[in-house]
């Protein structure tokens, strides 16, 4: 079934001409992002390794991944805390492997590489759910592992930073460890 | 404090135990014996050595953590406790490696099951590997001993929920199961295995062959990088390390040297290999690295109607094995079925999707049961397998190749998973795949994982268990060392770790790392005395 997926994702965007960026890796992609300097941004005030635009891109995206567990009222308050459990993930990261999540970062935030690799040809914080579902989509069914990578590290760093915390758990039933004695 | 902390106590005791990231200085230090790794192989060779009466210098990258700091909490055991605070993956990105990183090593943090070496691995070994001296019987005394050093035994409670399900089903199916051993002193039956276990009775290193080494003279130094070897000729002439921050992340600058008159790697798979890469240390076959093994991990949900609680009860306790002989060593791919615990943000990056999906299937959580398939990879010439690599910093990072054969393995897994999964009353399962979703019936899942795409970001893999690199053979071409641990090109370099299988075990690997670094250590003391 991924199949007719990809084959209907590849026919929608086949006019992007993405084929050239089909060698390219994600370092390339980001030095390009990075060439007009958002790479190179120290992290945002009171973090340890996020910036103002990955904060940005990143309440575009979140309340996505988290609709449906977390009420509309609650999003806000949800995403503050959300944000510094992912900065802290990242901040034990290996400098590799944080790297290259900056490096994804960069990817989703350059105009250069945000509108033709994700749909979103405006500021994240215009995009609507429904532009960060094709987002999501697009990457998820891409026929570029580079896309599929980002994908899935998306959602890992999302979700275990979502459900590491204890304002998560009675959506999932989860009444927390046993107080020891 | 009501839980006592013996590693604190014994550290206010005297004990020589150097944070090195607190370091101001760069640092000289000797020893007779300087070991790499304070896991499994590391500790295990550790004791030992202190016991025989000589000079021990562990060195451990990760950071000391004991009972006090163990919260049962996932995002601070995970960035604590796991390499690249559970960012590891293969190269690809998609397998997610789940290995330890503290003093104590993955011990600190693994599920406690604790298998013997199965006869049929240590024959394969023999026989296709050029292993020798390491037959069933040699290894049984070896086995017996760290089982009652480490507590290891069938768990006598009653299964949790989770596990239960492998047991209702394989009875149900007329297939083979049984009681996992587990390494564990007065277990309280938490749950929280894979967090560090709060009260110390996980007989994990940490509450162990640490202790007892430093006890008798040892020395430990943690938050340092043993970076590479220097050489000369066939010898190692000392060791170089790099001071860590707290966070175990990056260098502070301080160097720390180290003589000894013997060294031993036991950084476990992808690290060990990795340092002997670093030093270009001689490798004339080109095996430093090589097949490495991960006992390759797939996924099935299963909702049930009945309450699950998958986050409490002692993680792994019951098995199946009816799948991993069933045609030889060598035939289609073999695999354990096993449970992993199910804390919410683990379940959540396992279950997939997001938006309504996820929160769907994260709503159920307590009537969710998991079921795992351990590939037992490296046995047949197609399996899939993995080589080290070191990336431009000089960090490890294991590029692991798919192959049909595998994929046929994995394949097989989610159909006898589901299988059993209804047999035992499930009312709906999920073979773990971007594609798949509940089903309510075994015709469905049946019909749903015969046309699964599988394909990597696909399937959802993992792997808890990382293995060689380093192979044991007594043949240079086959192996980096032979079958006494023993370099082969370095006359003063062991490895003792699990980089030193062939090929995967068939079974989690603590205790087969135990036994032999037992063994391996015995011998090296014998000819450390002559």
């Amino acid at each position: 079934m991924s199949h007719v997926a990809q084959s209907t994702e590849f026919s929608r965007r086949s006019f992007l001409k993405l084929s050239a960026v089909s060698a390219a890796s994600l370092s390339v992609l980001s030095l390009s992002a990075s060439l007009t300097g958002c790479s190179n941004d120290p992290a945002s005030n009171g973090f340890l390794v996020l910036r103002s635009d990955d904060i940005l891109c990143l309440s575009a995206i979140l309340p996505v991944l988290y609709s449906g567990a977390v009420a509309a009222e609650q999003m806000n308050s949800n995403l503050h805390s959300t944000l510094r459990a992912i900065d802290n993930s990242l901040a034990s990261f290996s400098p590799e492997m944080r790297k290259l999540t900056v490096q994804l970062f960069d990817v989703l935030n350059n105009p250069l590489t945000r509108g033709p690799l994700t749909g979103v040809w405006g500021a994240w914080s215009q995009a609507s759910s429904a532009d960060v579902q094709q987002f999501l989509k697009r990457w998820e069914n891409s026929r570029f592992d580079l896309l599929k990578m980002g994908h899935n590290a998306l959602l890992q760093l999302a979700m275990l930073a979502h459900y590491g915390q204890p304002s998560s758990w009675q959506h999932c039933g989860y009444p927390g460890p046993p107080v020891l004695q | 404090m009501p839980i006592a902390d013996p590693f604190l106590q014994g550290i206010a005791s005297g004990w020589q135990v150097q944070n090195a990231s607190l370091l101001e200085n760069d640092l000289q230090l000797e020893a007779d014996v300087v070991i790499v790794g304070s896991g499994a192989g590391g500790a295990t060779s550790a004791e030992l050595l202190s016991a025989a009466g000589l000079r021990v210098l562990i060195v451990e990258e990760g950071p000391l953590r004991t009972s006090t700091d163990f919260k049962m909490q996932e995002p601070q055991a995970y960035a604590d406790l796991y390499q690249e605070g559970m960012g590891r993956m293969s190269k690809d990105g998609a397998i997610t490696i789940m290995q330890g990183r503290a003093v104590g090593g993955t011990t600190l943090i693994n599920w406690t099951s604790s298998f013997r070496t199965p006869p049929e691995t240590l024959k394969h070994w023999a026989s296709e590997h050029a292993v020798s001296g390491l037959d069933k019987d040699t290894l049984q005394p070896w086995f017996e001993r760290m089982e009652q050093r480490l507590g290891v035994a069938p768990w006598s409670m009653p299964a949790n929920a989770n596990n239960e399900v492998i047991k209702r089903g394989c009875e149900a199916l007329d297939l083979s199961w049984a009681v996992i051993p587990r390494n564990v002193r007065g277990c309280m039956n938490l749950g929280y295995c894979g967090m560090g276990c709060p009260v110390n009775a996980k007989q994990s290193m940490l509450v162990t062959c640490i202790p007892a080494s430093l006890n008798n003279g040892g020395s430990l130094l943690y938050l340092a990088r043993a970076e590479r070897l220097q050489m000369t000729q066939n010898r190692v002439q000392h060791l170089e390390c790099q001071a860590l921050d707290a966070r175990g992340v990056e260098p502070t600058g301080r160097k720390i040297i180290i003589r000894a008159k013997h060294y031993i790697l036991a950084g476990g798979g992808i690290n060990t290999p990795a340092i002997l890469l670093r030093s270009q240390a001689p490798d004339p076959h080109k095996r430093c690295g090589k097949r490495t093994f991960l006992h390759l991990t797939n996924f099935s949900a299963a909702q049930f109607s009945e309450p699950v609680n998958p986050f409490y009860g002692a993680p792994q306790s019951i098995y199946s094995d009816h799948f991993q002989w069933l045609n030889g060593a060598k035939g289609p791919l073999g695999y354990k079925l096993e449970v992993p615990p199910l804390h919410p943000a683990f379940a959540a990056t396992i279950l997939g999707g997001y938006g309504e999906v996820n929160a769907e299937r994260m709503a159920q959580l307590p009537n969710t049961h998991m079921m795992i398939a351990l590939m037992r990879d490296g046995f047949h010439p197609d399996s899939a397998s993995g080589t080290v690599e070191l990336r431009s910093d000089g960090s490890p990072v294991l590029d692991y190749q798919m192959t049909p054969y595998t994929w046929n393995g994995i394949r097989r897994a989610y159909h006898n998973m589901a299988e059993i999964q209804f047999a035992a009353g499930a009312e709906r399962v999920f073979p773990v795949h971007a594609d798949a979703d509940y089903v309510t019936s075994l015709n469905r899942a049946k019909s749903l994982i015969d046309n699964l795409d599988l394909s990597l970001y696909r399937a959802r893999l993992g792997s808890a268990h990382v293995m060689g690199g380093c192979a044991i053979s007594d043949d240079a071409s086959q192996g980096v060392t032979n079958s006494l641990g023993m370099h082969h090109q370095l006359e003063n370099l062991s490895i003792h770790d699990g980089s030193l299988f062939p090929t995967s075990i068939g079974a989690n690997p603590q205790l087969s790392i135990y036994a032999l670094c037992a063994l391996l250590t015995e011998q090296l003391i014998k000819r450390l005395a002559a």
